[in-house]
């Protein structure tokens, strides 16, 4: 068992200040445990009433028997807020109903907090049972110590510490005040439980979000209310890396509720007392534009990407090569971009629905330019998608991506805390879409194992950036359907075809998912079976056997199987709704439309022009876990990408047509 | 500016109020209930979904001034404690991913059953239809509802 410590994400100070939510009391000092440095106690001061013992930054006890577990990554709709609580209260042994989730602001004590690449379990499992096991270890301890036993006569369950030898026990708040006078150890002297003694971890524990979410009482970035406040839109250029030239804002002056107008970086702004007043005002707002990319097309972009994939491409009878296109795709989550931000003359404070609250809270610093006290905090976010992941390309980037930036402009020109909030127009044209993509792949007809993939992508000056699984996206596209029209051409069976180059975990899920399918029973006419496989970033490994009935060239997803590999699992039921939703949206990704663009203009705005996948689309989904006690890998982003060419391959499978490129174009059915 | 009393959530309100102001922005902005969200602005995406008299609407295309005298219902007041069968179901099918879209989602439900009791599959898919998940929480929301009908409604 190791300890963690990372020179790059913990900090090395001996104390930290670190302020908990409302409620909490505060916290002064705490001690960081491990990295070499030598234990110092955990320290407690009285709050509100209460006392608390808190051995790190994640946990504090309070001699009400509440426990604060302070999460360090950001709830998406992954289910992060409660399986890493799990992690940390299993080894703490805390009594899962007197558990307070705590959101952690942005803050380095925390190590790192960029929530993306599907790696919150993946790299803080060990981390956060070290973290949870070193309080346990503490509180058992102080109850030794009160008892005059050894340790190792006593353990802990269910927020409480008890006596083997004897009817002595204690409860974690009765303990509060002897721990904090103890030593927290080093996480490396101190033992992880037992697999067989896990009581959290690998459980369904169900969402701790879920009853604010059903009662309309979770807080999301658009309804974070602050005395005072303002509500804000932003004209931005409506062709890509265009500017304002000049504005006139007399009209939008005359909206009810306006009250300013506010030159920024990247658009005009105009300032309200109301949302509703800050988008008339902006209808009323006379802006004109100069600049940008105005000759930019997806259409002539795509052209050139398929040409140059084509050079040097010559057709032989010994080789398959095939080309396969991914467009623009926009995230589109359900809450549009917003931020609110309050810059005062020596501090600030910013609320942003974001994945990455130490590079917001950056943004933000620039921006503000005050010295004094800053504060970023995260409230839920209304999906994510890795569209709430970064805020600028690098470089000459166009600002009119950054919300965070935006909001801390304004609120620093008004003197008041201003919410900046994106219409779903405005998400949609600002997005930083999946970039339009060809890739060529090639392989001897006698051996799948020659296949070499290149992909062209189109970069700037179109923002681009992370959506869900990135350039997993195009790579299993073009990979999993190569590998369908070769086993096509050869005349073996996709299945088959796999056994002979996929290593064992990898043809593991295959067989399950083709196996659950009934992979070879007769279809109907019309109907087909497509299977694909994918590992994204290499880890979770995922296939999914699609089955659809195409009619009249209209296809129907009718059933989706899935088998997952993703090593230990911390929650089941949490791992079947990131598979199901990833379907989902690769399912929208298929067979939905395209963002294009056109002079220099992101031609769509709304779902009605970019529409999602509905709930009478969706198909039956079956999913299978594999059980393994690997180390956990990440689950976000590792369903989607594999769902398109299982569909593309059952499309083939279903009517002998070969569609290469997402979103399908159906005039390839008819 | 014009006067407008209505009835929210069981109680009366009195606002002075542009008449053509869509209901969503009067129910988060003006009286502070944030429950029902924004998600379109043009009534394609359900996650502004509240009752008016009983029936789902989309409140981000409904002007203030049709609401003259009538009841609505968010999602605050589907229930004193969160208690709706509705939201139980919710719970126990673990419906929610980001939740942003649930609020909509549940009042939609809520509409639905009223009208139909015991819907089928293909009734209920289709009187949600216009309420967007990009989660893709689809399957569960169906399951939610089809348990409910099972356990004996609203």
């Amino acid at each position: 068992m190791k300890s963690y410590c990372s020179t790059e994400s913990m900090n090395r100070r001996d104390f930290i200040k670190i302020s908990f939510a409302a409620g909490m009391g505060m916290v002064i000092a705490v001690a960081l445990p491990g990295c070499g440095e030598k234990p110092s106690p955990g320290t407690t001061i009285k709050g509100d009433a209460v006392e608390r013992f808190t051995p790190n930054v994640f946990i504090s006890v309070g001699d009400n028997e509440e426990i604060a577990i302070t999460v360090h990554r950001q709830e998406l709709g992954q289910g992060v807020r409660t399986a890493l609580t799990q992690i940390i209260a299993d080894e703490l042994c805390a009594k899962w109903e007197n558990i307070r989730v705590v959101q952690a602001p942005a803050d380095d004590a925390y190590g790192d907090q960029l929530t993306g690449g599907s790696q919150s379990i993946q790299n803080n499992y060990v981390f956060l049972r070290n973290a949870g096991a070193v309080g346990r270890e503490v509180l058992i301890s102080a109850a030794a110590e009160s008892w005059g036993v050894e340790k190792t006569t006593c353990y802990a369950e269910s927020g409480m510490v008890f006596h083997k030898d004897s009817s002595k026990k204690e409860t974690f708040g009765k303990l509060v005040a002897l721990a904090a006078k103890q030593d927290v150890p080093f996480s490396a002297t101190v033992d992880n439980k037992d697999p067989s003694d896990l009581k959290f971890i690998g459980m369904s524990m169900k969402r701790v979000d879920g009853p604010d979410i059903v009662t309309g009482k979770a807080i999301y970035g658009l309804d974070v209310r602050v005395p005072g406040m303002l509500f804000a839109t932003v004209a931005r250029s409506p062709v890509v890396g265009g500017k304002q030239a000049s504005y006139k804002g007399e009209g939008a002056l005359g909206v009810k509720g306006v009250s300013q107008i506010v030159p920024i970086s990247n658009g005009v702004a105009v300032v309200a007392d109301s949302t509703w007043a800050a988008i008339q005002g902006r209808n009323a707002l006379e802006v004109t534009w100069e600049g940008g990319s105005a000759d930019l097309s997806s259409d002539l972009l795509e052209k050139d990407l398929l040409e140059k994939a084509s050079r040097g491409a010559q057709a032989s009878a010994e080789d398959l090569t095939s080309f396969y296109t991914v467009s623009y795709l926009s995230h589109v989550p359900m809450e549009p971009m917003n931020c609110l931000a309050d810059v005062k003359s020596d501090s600030f404070e910013v609320w942003a629905p974001t994945q990455n609250p130490q590079g917001a809270l950056d943004k933000a610093s620039a921006a503000a330019n005050v010295k004094g006290a800053k504060k970023l905090n995260v409230p839920l976010v209304g999906g994510a998608f890795g569209r709430r992941l970064e805020l600028s390309l690098g470089g000459a980037s166009p600002i009119s991506v950054d919300y965070v930036r935006e909001a801390t402009e304004i609120s620093k020109a008004v003197g008041a805390p201003v919410h900046v909030v994106w219409t779903r127009e405005d998400d949609i044209h600002n997005d930083m879409f999946h970039p339009l993509s060809v890739t060529r792949v090639r392989a001897k007809l006698s051996d799948i194992k020659t296949l070499k993939s290149s992909r062209s992508q189109v970069g700037g000056p179109v923002p681009t950036g992370n959506f869900r699984a990135v350039n997993m996206i195009p790579e299993a596209f073009a990979h999993e359907i190569f590998v369908d029209e070769f086993a096509a051409a050869v005349g073996i069976d996709p299945v088959e075809l796999r056994k002979s180059f996929l290593p064992d975990r990898a043809l593991a899920v295959v067989n399950l998912a083709a196996e659950k399918a009934g992979w070879g029973t007769p279809m109907e006419a019309g109907k087909g079976r497509g299977i694909a496989y994918h590992a994204t970033w290499g880890v979770t490994h995922v296939a999914q056997v699609a089955e659809v009935s195409v009619q009249n060239g209209q296809v129907t997803v009718q059933r989706v199987v899935c088998a997952v590999d993703c090593g230990v699992v911390v929650n089941p039921d949490i791992v079947k709704a990131q598979m199901e939703g990833g379907i989902a949206f690769g399912l929208s990704c298929l067979l939905k439309k395209p963002i294009t663009i056109s002079g220099g203009q992101v031609q769509q705005s709304n779902f009605n022009d970019y529409p999602i996948l509905r709930i009478d689309e969706m198909p039956a989904v079956e999913v299978y876990i594999v059980e393994s006690d690997e180390s956990p890998t990440g689950i976000g982003e590792m369903s989607n990408p594999v769902t398109a060419p299982a569909v593309i391959n059952a499309i083939y499978a279903a009517t002998g047509k070969r569609l290469r490129s997402m979103p399908i174009r159906t005039s390839e059915l008819s | 500016m014009s006067e407008n009393t209505f009835n929210l959530n069981g109680r009366k309100q009195k606002i002075e109020i542009e008449p053509d102001t869509p209901l969503l922005w009067v129910i988060r902005d003006t009286l502070g209930y944030t429950g029902t969200k924004y998600g379109c602005g043009m009534g394609l995406c359900g996650a502004c979904t509240v009752l008016l008299e009983g029936k789902a609407v989309r409140s981000c295309i409904t002007p203030i001034s049709t609401v003259e005298g009538k009841k609505v219902v968010t999602i605050e007041g589907l229930s004193k404690s969160g208690d709706h069968p509705l939201q139980k179901a919710w719970l126990e099918e673990q419906v929610a991913q980001c939740g942003y879209c649930q609020p909509g989602q549940i009042m939609a439900a809520a509409a639905l059953l009223k009208t139909n009791p015991k819907p089928t599959d293909e009734e209920i898919k289709s009187a949600m239809s216009g309420n967007l998940c990009r989660c893709g929480t689809y399957l569960r929301i169906t399951k939610a509802i089809r348990r409910v009908v099972e356990e004996g409604g609203v």
